[in-house]
């Protein structure tokens, strides 16, 4: 098991102070995709709160970033 | 808080809205004890046994999944009580029950409470409308999780949290936040990372504290205002 942290960034950053301690990097990967994905869930278009326009950037214990990816690649069409 | 008398006017809005004679009838059977976190009131399907009145904590109402998931559908705090329809007759609880919020409770047993509610009509009037006024606030709850995304459901929600226990200061761990929107803690971690940045909120493991309340009405959705006690006995021509 390693910690993996998974931040935000456009031009702020919304930093994982916690982490998550998982099995490996596919396991981080899914777990970031699930992430994304509740993020984005019905959240495109709302004022304050829409993600579409962030990356998700994955690190590893040792803050190298291991991926990254744009969280529109999760859009669900506003849930419908 | 103080440990306020027992039979003082209570900062609990059901209690305070009492007659003085029918709050004196429950005499030495109505007492405030102080619960820590995590005490269970019930389990889905016990027997009610005793009626809730937050003074200063604040109660969880809980659905289970079949693998074990737990889903948070409701809140109590001073505005409220568990366990009232017990006054109406036997009655089991649908939901678990238990103290998420530690602080003082006036704690009356079912059997007292619901021999009060057959001497007093105003009582029996109170729980009534008391009990019209929860099942409005469910249905608001089930559309805002169906139609809200994780943010303004977590303003939403820190708000109430804040205004049932009179405290600003909201000591809750990430996996309750997590159960509460129904996400992944790390889901919650940026959400309220992100409020934070904002300056809405002060968060550290296991404590939010509330530092902007307009930025968290205006980044809540309209549910918070909706679901307000006083707004929502307006709305179905209630009043407490």
């Amino acid at each position: 098991m390693s910690m993996y942290y998974f931040h935000l960034s456009n031009d702020q950053k919304v930093p994982d102070v916690d982490g998550t301690d998982l099995s490996d990097r596919s396991a981080a990967r899914a777990h970031a995709f699930g992430v994304a994905r509740e993020l984005m869930f019905r959240s495109k278009g709302m004022l304050d709160h829409d993600w579409s326009q962030w990356r998700m950037l994955v690190h590893d214990d040792g803050g190298n970033e291991l991926f990254s990816f744009p969280l529109a690649d999760f859009d669900t069409g506003n849930g419908k | 808080m103080n440990n306020a008398p027992e039979l003082g006017r209570p900062d609990n809005r059901l209690l305070a809205a009492l007659p003085r004679e029918t709050l004196a009838s429950f005499g030495q059977d109505l007492k405030q004890v102080s619960l820590s976190q995590g005490t269970v009131c019930y389990e889905a399907g016990d027997r009610i046994d005793r009626v809730y009145f937050p003074i200063s904590g604040m109660i969880s109402l809980f659905v289970a999944g079949r693998n074990g998931e737990i889903v948070e559908t409701g809140i109590i705090g001073r505005e409220g009580a568990a366990g009232l329809q017990s006054a109406l007759g036997e009655r089991r609880s649908y939901n678990r029950v238990t103290i998420q919020i530690p602080g003082h409770f006036a704690v009356i047993s079912a059997g007292h409470f619901e021999q009060a509610v057959s001497n007093s009509a105003p009582l029996r009037d109170l729980v009534l409308r008391y009990v019209e006024t929860r099942w409005a606030e469910a249905q608001q709850i089930a559309a805002c999780n169906a139609i809200h995304s994780g943010s303004p459901r977590l303003c939403r929600w820190l708000l109430q949290a804040a205004d049932r226990t009179g405290s600003d200061h909201v000591p809750l761990t990430q996996e309750y936040l997590a159960n509460m929107l129904g996400v992944r803690r790390t889901t919650v971690t940026l959400l309220a990372q992100e409020l934070q940045e904002r300056g809405a909120i002060r968060y550290s493991r296991g404590r939010i504290t509330l530092l902007d309340r307009k930025m968290l009405e205006a980044s809540s959705c309209d549910c918070y205002e909706a679901i307000k006690h006083e707004n929502l006995s307006l709305r179905i021509g209630v009043k407490i």
